[in-house]
């Protein structure tokens, strides 16, 4: 008799009480709860429906869809296939990645300088603020959607009235003449001008693409202690020291997330490539859908292989400030 | 010299019994200002506000000549655009594009839509992202890194590449076919095929729901995928407010969530009454972003993805009006006619933007704030 009700003290308290970890465990898993059903209830299905149509062509014979796998066809279809509008997928894959790769040090750069210019204290700090973050807000694709060119030109250039210099002088802020003359006497290459230059003439693009990345800066700038700063400012260290000492590592970390999200981004909005695959799979009717899909499979492929690049080769620079 | 020297000494005079008053004599104003205004230190400090002033209003001008430009070409008469002496200030004043596309463009229905889909979405994927974020920062499980590196992925596959098959999964939505084989759809499992009519048979679903078919449910034309990727924090740059808020939630000492355990708080119970007024600042800006991204979002809302019929359907966005011209204004046998449609078409983007704008100038005081206190690390 007594022996059972033991047993059942027993049973009941190992039922009860699970320990505080497992308790947390559980409750983390409710919180993430609505990602789970959603990865798995809808975007799993998306992404193998989208991958096998990667791997399927689909055609309509006698008025019915017809589905035949053909294995990784498409995807050396796409490779090998015909050029559209004059360009093969591999060109175009390479000019708008090298473009891309080109990019990330510019929007870097820039947003980091910005960052920290708007991270002093200053009269209008708060103005320029609100102003510099307006891109971040509405330009998402809608007001460059619209084409108005003709327009943007004409209230951008003074043609019409005549300057007296006899050229355009607002087509471009500068030339690359200007600056290869300033530079003659240095050993720089055409290119490395091209570069600067092009990133000049191309500044409101850059602006306005570097405004998430120069929020995540701006709030890497502010978790600084200032401790820090005063400091070192105590043992003397000047502005440029107390930059590449102090600043520099300890905004490391935002400057891998930046160019991660610089790449994501310029992945995932309006690119030539993603412009390039929609023009493809609309003009091949029959196996265009799965060669469209297989190239953006592959370009996908390609921007991961990029973002572990930059991942590894950033990482063994970054600095932690371990907290624990 | 020496007398100026004894001139120089302070003098000491007593003023009443506990009080002396000293009198120093100043250096010359002359001096003082050369001391204060023709060191390098001086000099350093002109140079670099100049710079810097000149720097930032330079890049303002640049981010915001575009919209100068647009609003001024927006009030502009046909007949300024023939002037070439009329370029950024408008001679004849004129609200006739606004109102066409106000009238004819049915701006205010188009508007009521916009800001009923963008605010219902925003407020859930506020919330949603910051609930799963909490799970992802607070709490150890198996398998937290992997499902937040999955999170990672949702963000980093464009959802471009994904358009058509989410297309046709939404226009046919169903669970595991569930739905489908009770409503009549069949399911083959081995060659055995097997059709089901249950849902039929008893009748429950009224004919007036005619979104109901046997591949499932119709969602297309409709708010419900947005409504369902923002339920799961699956919609456009969730990924991203995931992080953010995870990252900022790691920021929290952990210590405030204990004592409130201590103090017999549950753990829901403490993230809705703790945690998540501590967060105004950061749901503020994310908030802010939902909104605004899925307000000028012109891809999930067109034709190609959720509203195959978005010009006809009551579903009418403001996006929708965006590069389009009104037919009263339509006349392009002038002079200047693709400039005019140039402008038209901005002042429908203008149109589009304007709320956008309103609300940025309320919020982003909370915006720059909330990404302050965010603390990003990337760790």
């Amino acid at each position: 008799m007594t022996d059972s009700v033991k047993i059942k003290n027993k049973s009941v308290k190992k039922k009860k009480i699970a320990s505080l970890d497992k308790r947390k465990a559980r409750a983390g898993w409710v919180f993430v709860l609505p990602f789970v059903i959603g990865f798995i209830l809808i975007y799993l299905p998306v992404l193998f429906e989208s991958l096998s149509a990667s791997v399927t062509y689909r055609e309509k014979i006698d008025g019915k869809w017809v589905e035949t796998f053909v294995g990784f066809k498409a995807y050396i279809e796409a490779f090998l296939g015909d050029a559209v509008d004059g360009q093969t997928f591999l060109q175009v894959l390479i000019t708008g990645v090298s473009e891309m790769i080109l990019d990330i040090p510019m929007v870097l750069l820039f947003s980091l300088f910005m960052a920290i210019l708007l991270n002093q204290k200053m009269a209008g700090r708060a103005a320029f603020r609100a102003i510099f973050f307006v891109p971040v807000i509405l330009s998402t694709g809608i007001m460059d959607s619209i084409d108005a060119s003709a327009l943007d030109t004409y209230m951008g250039s003074n043609e019409g009235i005549d300057d007296g210099s006899g050229q355009d002088a607002a087509s471009s802020i500068v030339s690359a003449m200007d600056v290869q003359r300033l530079f003659a006497g240095m050993a720089i290459g055409d290119g490395m001008l091209k570069y600067v230059t092009d990133a000049i003439n191309n500044i409101y693009e850059i602006v306005n693409r570097s405004g998430v990345q120069m929020l995540i800066f701006l709030s890497g700038l502010q978790s600084i202690s200032p401790a820090i700063y005063e400091s070192v400012q105590i043992d003397g260290a000047t502005a440029w020291e107390t930059f590449w000492k102090i600043t520099f590592p300890m905004i490391s970390p935002m400057i891998l997330v930046n160019a991660v999200y610089t790449v994501i981004d310029a992945f995932t909005t309006e690119s030539a490539v993603m412009t390039f695959i929609n023009t493809a799979s609309q003009s091949l009717p029959a196996q265009g859908l799965a060669i469209s899909t297989a190239m953006s499979w592959m370009y996908f492929l390609l921007v991961i292989a990029i973002l572990a690049l930059i991942a590894g080769a950033f990482g063994a620079y970054v600095f932690y400030q371990k907290k624990n | 010299m020496n007398a100026q020297n004894i001139d120089s000494k302070p003098k000491v005079r007593k003023e009443s019994k506990n009080k002396i008053k000293v009198e120093f004599d100043r250096t010359p104003l002359k001096e003082r200002l050369k001391a204060k205004f023709l060191s390098m230190y001086f000099l350093k400090k002109v140079v670099w506000w100049l710079v810097r002033y000149v720097l930032l209003i330079g890049i303002a001008y640049i981010v915001l000549f575009p919209f100068f430009s647009k609003i001024s070409a927006s009030f502009m008469d046909k007949v300024d655009f023939t002037d070439a002496t009329v370029r950024l200030i408008p001679k004849h004043f004129s609200l006739e594009m606004y109102k066409e596309i106000w009238v004819e463009q049915e701006y205010l229905r188009a508007f009521g839509n916009t800001l009923t889909l963008s605010l219902s979405t925003a407020l859930i994927q506020t919330f949603i992202c910051s609930f799963v974020a909490y799970g992802f920062a607070k709490f150890k499980f198996k398998g937290n890194k992997t499902l937040f590196l999955l999170v990672l992925l949702t963000l980093i596959i464009p959802h471009r590449t994904l358009a058509s098959a989410m297309k046709t999964s939404f226009s046919g939505f169903d669970i595991f076919g569930i739905f489908g084989l009770l409503n009549g759809g069949g399911i083959s499992i081995f060659g055995f095929e097997y059709t089901n009519d249950f849902l039929a048979s008893i009748d429950i679903i009224p004919d007036t729901w005619t979104r109901f078919t046997s591949g499932g449910i119709d969602l297309l034309n409709s708010y419900w995928p947005f409504i369902l990727l923002s339920l799961t924090g699956l919609a456009f740059k969730n990924g991203l407010y995931i992080f953010m808020f995870r990252q900022f939630f790691m920021g929290v000492p952990d210590e405030l969530e204990e004592s409130a355990y201590i103090d017999g708080s549950g753990v829901f119970r403490t993230f809705f009454t703790i945690i998540l007024p501590l967060s105004v600042p950061m749901m503020v800006t994310v908030f802010l972003f939902a909104f605004s991204w899925c307000w000028t979002d012109n891809f999930y809302t067109s034709g190609l993805m959720f509203f195959p019929d978005s010009n006809s359907a009551p579903y009418l966005l403001t996006t929708d009006i965006g590069g389009k011209i009104p037919s009263t204004l339509s006349d392009s046998n002038f002079a200047a006619a693709t400039l005019y449609q140039g402008a038209i078409r901005n002042t429908g983007g203008l149109m589009i933007i304007l709320p956008l704008v309103i609300m940025y100038v309320f919020c982003q005081k909370s915006l720059v704030q909330g990404i302050e206190r965010s603390g990003l690390t990337a760790d």
